[in-house]
């Protein structure tokens, strides 16, 4: 197993590389040069006492002097890379990349990447947090008791609310509850994360954010349930069908013990791999929520660089999400590894 | 030859009677009884099989009729659009709701029309008796302002003359009083300092608080936020919103006495009363003027050649005159697409022209009716009871023929919209089958993308195995590794920066779908062809010595078609999603190239949502439907193919 773990980590930090090369390649396609900005925002700040001359030959200077800071004094693509990392170093020899903490600068906030994206990051992971917790509480039930009923009325009526809360996209999907508990109704705030001008501490904070976030998570959950149900109801009936139920039935067990203690335990192995991706994934599927309620999440402070051309956030966030889908794989691997032998034997 | 046409005549009816009687009863029994059906079990192809159990279930049955229905909508719809345009915008009629109300005269006004007028949405008729009606769709955009509220006082009043701005009506009363309604925030009526609003041309005082001599009216007319009243005197009143109509100032100051006047959407154009120029004020703005749409334009002077102007028309864009002989000239832009002055016989010449928003109608001294100019919405399309009018009322894209009598003869021209408009004005039911189209090409381009590659790294990887299967197993780890939307919108946002055509990044953006979307359907061909690969008839092909390629496409391949028609069927409703999220969040397609995604582009916010239901109600149904069906279709051909599913039922 602990083989199989350590070429399964490899192999990901080598996908994390190549990646993560790819997107700086991408990155690179942007036609933005920091280093030509900051030294023409600086030649800016000089007295005007500067010939024309003197001024170009100031610039270059100061253009040379950006470019070797920020490590872009070559047109090597992959020295560049590996000064973007920290293992390759800049003109003065010293090491300044992502394994040095610089995950860059953010022009739109002026500050360090690393500190603009902490709140978001936060509110991000708290409402998928919230939402997964929300749509397993009822997915796992409803799709075993669809499972057990199979073919039954309340199963097939299941059946084709999951397939529209699948197909639908989540935009529209918050539109139309947008328009329901907004418009219709009026008992939810249609965006936003807090009530305007509070400035409420401990409960009431909490409350007031809750009372916001009730939208949001009502349709992160709704359309993830689609999909959900659909998987557990599949891996219960998968799992009911199996010989050690039938010796468990003509031993005369109770039907209750059956299900929930024989076929749910077989039928979880497929469903924890599926929540663990599930959950990961659902952090680049938030894009659209967050933007669509207006909140502070990592989706919409991407969807702002980019329209703001703030590229060194979205770097981040671009190498956030693919860290984040590689460790999910990772451990789907891990935990496949652990509930099948036969997959780490293979390997 | 002839042999070959009675086939493909023949064919389709069979593939019929096949669907809904099944291949084997075609066969009649002569004795009209039927064989016991559990007598022997027929032999049935898998292909047949999965047809026969897909027709068992009505729900799937009915997915994939609307999905063929959607299909044929979308691809063969705009062929009966010529006249659309993906750029089109019409400032009078934003956010008008579903409905075909436009031309719905009331019937107490039937019979006894004195006047009709319109310039946006809603139209307004006078009866002889006296009397305001207003119809069409009658609520201001957000304002809450419904103009259909006719106020108290002048139905109480003895009206003599209407007149429908954009969004206010001014009336006179038989004793001179003024009265207007509906908006006023931009000094369409009512009083203004002219201190506090430097935009706004007041309303006269005289006419606020004194009265007008009514029987000295000439004409009245009103435009987008203005209102002109011209007398007989040829003095005149004129009023409204500077903003729209830049010119106002230059016209107020004109101290000349005026044959008519005018207003355009932008201008207020007047002729004076030497009837041998028109003056708006703007530097060369209607001084060319030509005979025909098409015609050469020349000065205003020598186009006259000693005649005189009797009667000057305002459309959107452009002005006609009607000269003292009876003969039309024309002057300003007109779109393309735009219907050319009609050729009429000798002797005859037009007594009066009328003109709408982009059209204009005349009646000849013979009573023909003839209409000129756009004709996007129909408002050329004179029918031919028209010609036993008397009088034409042509506003906005309306119009109303009317005899002698003041009997409505005919009514031709926008009666309304189906789904609505949107923000621009553009017809919502229009945009929607154009981006269906789009919507659809591009999830079917970026499936059949996706499907090749998959299907090519999955047939390779899992035929040959070995070191040629681990290394592109991790390039499709790799693959499925990329988080989707972030990167697609990274991808489009950079594309952003390069100055590429529409075409081209709508191509950029199927490719990015169709790239990024194979890594699921490579991997399951993979497993599947491991699987096939065991069989005996691939033994025999090996043994047969057949090319190992040959083998893994033209052997394996064809037998694990059907859970590829499966992937298929669901990733392209996967990409039609993606996309429209793409489209919606504006990485995508971008305005004006309709989709179905950025149609809702709109409704990110509460105030749409709410008051302008239509523009994302329509769109949001017609791609849930599409994708519902499609998945739905997708379900059940996986169920009605796996064996296993169908052995448990």
């Amino acid at each position: 197993m602990g083989k199989y773990i350590i070429k399964r980590i490899a192999f990901m930090l080598v996908v994390l590389v190549v990646l993560s090369f790819i997107m700086f390649l991408i990155y690179n396609l942007v036609p933005n040069n920091r280093a030509y900005t900051d030294a023409n925002n600086e030649i800016k700040t000089y007295k005007h006492g500067l010939t024309a001359e003197e001024r170009e030959t100031k610039f270059d200077e100061l253009y040379l002097q950006y470019q070797r800071r920020y490590g872009t004094d070559t047109d090597n693509m992959v020295v560049r890379y590996l000064r973007w990392v920290g293992l390759y170093p800049l003109y003065d020899g010293s090491f300044n990349g992502l394994l040095q903490g610089n995950f860059g600068y953010s022009y739109e906030y002026r500050d360090n990447v690393i500190n603009v994206v902490g709140e978001p990051m936060r509110n991000t992971i708290f409402i998928n947090v919230f939402a997964t917790l929300l749509a397993l509480g009822i997915t796992i039930p409803l799709g075993i008791f669809c499972a057990v009923k199979k073919n039954s009325k309340g199963d097939q009526a299941v059946q084709v609310v999951t397939i529209i809360g699948y197909s639908m996209p989540t935009f529209l999907i918050s539109i139309l509850f947008i328009w329901i508990f907004c418009s219709l109704l009026g008992i939810l705030p249609p965006s936003g994360m807090k009530t305007p001008g509070s400035d409420y501490t401990g409960i009431k904070w909490f409350l007031d954010r809750m009372y916001y976030m009730i939208l949001p998570l009502i349709v992160m959950t709704f359309s993830s349930l689609g999909g959900m149900t659909r998987y557990v109801r599949a891996s219960m009936i998968e799992a009911l069908s199996m010989d050690c139920i039938k010796t468990a039935r003509a031993k005369g067990l109770r039907e209750k013990v059956i299900i929930f203690s024989h076929a749910w335990r077989n039928a979880l192995i497929p469903i924890v791999t599926l929540v663990v991706g599930w959950f990961l994934g659902i952090f680049g599927g938030s894009v659209v929520i967050e933007e669509m309620f207006g909140l502070n999440g990592m989706g919409k402070l991407m969807i702002d660089s980019l329209r703001k051309t703030d590229f060194d956030v979205v770097m981040f966030m671009q190498i956030f999400y693919v860290a984040m889908s590689l460790l999910g794989n990772l451990i789907i691997d891990i935990i496949y590894g652990l509930v099948d032998p036969r997959v780490r034997v293979n390997k | 030859m002839a042999d070959k046409k009675n086939k493909t005549r023949i064919a389709p009816l069979s593939w019929l009677t096949r669907m809904f009687m099944g291949a084997s009863k075609s066969l009649p029994d002569d004795f009209g009884q039927r064989a016991p059906e559990n007598d022997v079990e027929e032999l049935v192809s898998p292909g047949k099989q999965y047809f026969r159990n897909f027709m068992e279930r009505k729900l799937a049955v009915g997915a994939a009729c609307v999905v063929i229905a959607m299909f044929l909508l979308v691809f063969i719809g705009p062929f009966f659009m010529p006249g659309y345009d993906d750029a089109y915008t019409e400032v009078t009629q934003k956010n008008v709701p579903p409905g075909f109300r436009m031309m719905d005269v009331p019937k107490a006004l039937k019979n006894d029309v004195k006047m009709i007028d319109a310039y946006g949405t809603f139209s307004v008729g006078l009866s002889n008796a006296g009397d305001v009606y207003v119809w069409g769709e009658t609520n201001i955009g957000t304002t809450n302002i419904d103009i259909a509220d006719i106020p108290a006082e002048v139905k109480a009043a003895n009206i003599v003359m209407v007149a429908a701005g954009f969004d206010h009506i001014v009336a006179i009363g038989d004793d001179g009083t003024v009265y207007a309604w509906g908006n006023n925030r931009l000094g369409q009526y009512g009083y203004f300092d002219p201190e506090e609003y430097p935009n706004i041309a007041p309303m006269p005082d005289e006419l606020l608080n004194g009265k007008i001599d009514v029987a000295n009216i000439k004409k009245i007319e009103a435009g987008y936020q203005a209102t002109a009243i011209l007398m007989n005197d040829g003095s005149f009143y004129l009023w409204g919103n500077k903003n729209a109509y830049g010119n106002i100032d230059n016209i107020l100051m004109y101290d000349n006495k005026l044959v008519d006047i005018g207003l355009t959407l932008n201008y207020v154009v007047v002729v004076p009363d030497s009837a041998k120029t028109v003056f708006t004020g703007a530097k060369g703005l209607y001084t060319k003027f030509k005979t025909d749409i098409q015609g050469e334009t020349e000065s205003l002077s020598a186009i006259l050649d000693g005649r005189t102007i009797k009667e000057l028309a305002c459309a959107g864009s452009n002005i006609s005159l009607l000269l003292s002989d009876g003969s039309v000239i024309l002057s300003g832009d007109f779109a393309r697409g735009s219907k050319d002055m009609p050729a009429l016989g000798d002797g005859e010449h037009f007594t009066t022209i009328q003109s709408g928003s982009y059209h204009y109608t005349g009646i000849t001294n013979e009573g023909n009716v003839y209409a000129w100019g756009g004709n996007v919405l129909g408002q050329c399309r004179v029918p031919g009871a028209a010609d036993k009018a008397s009088t034409i009322f042509s506003c906005a894209f309306q119009n109303y023929a009317v005899n002698d009598s003041g009997k409505l003869v005919t009514k031709w021209g926008l009666s309304g919209y189906l789904f609505g408009t949107d923000g621009y004005g553009a017809d919502i039911f229009q945009r929607l089958i154009n981006g269906g189209t789009m919507t659809m090409t591009i999830g079917a381009i970026a499936v059949v993308i996706s499907t090749i590659i998959g299907i090519i790294i999955g047939c390779i990887s899992g035929y040959f195995g070995g070191k040629v299967d681990i290394l592109l197993m991790r390039i499709t780890e790799i693959f499925s590794a990329i988080p989707f939307i972030p990167f697609a919108m990274i991808l489009s946002s950079i594309m952003g920066h390069y100055p590429v055509g529409e075409t081209t990044r709508i191509f950029i953006i199927m490719c990015i779908l169709g790239v990024l979307t194979w890594p699921g359907l490579a991997r399951l061909v993979r497993g599947q062809v491991l699987v096939a690969r065991e069989n005996e008839y691939v033994t025999a092909a090996k043994a047969m010595g057949v090319k190992e390629s040959k083998i893994a496409f033209k052997h394996i391949l064809p037998n694990i078609i059907s859970v590829i028609l499966v992937t298929l069927t669901l990733d392209f409703a996967g990409c039609m999603l993606t996309e429209s999220s793409l489209s919606y969040l504006g990485f995508g397609v971008t305005y004006p190239t309709p989709t179905w995604g950025n149609m809702l582009n709109g409704a990110n916010n509460a105030t749409i949502i709410k008051n302008f239901w239509w523009q994302w109600l329509f769109p949001a149904l017609f791609l849930a439907i599409t994708t519902i069906c499609i998945n739905i279709v997708g379900d059940t051909l996986r169920d009605v193919m796996d064996p296993k599913s169908s052995a448990e039922k």
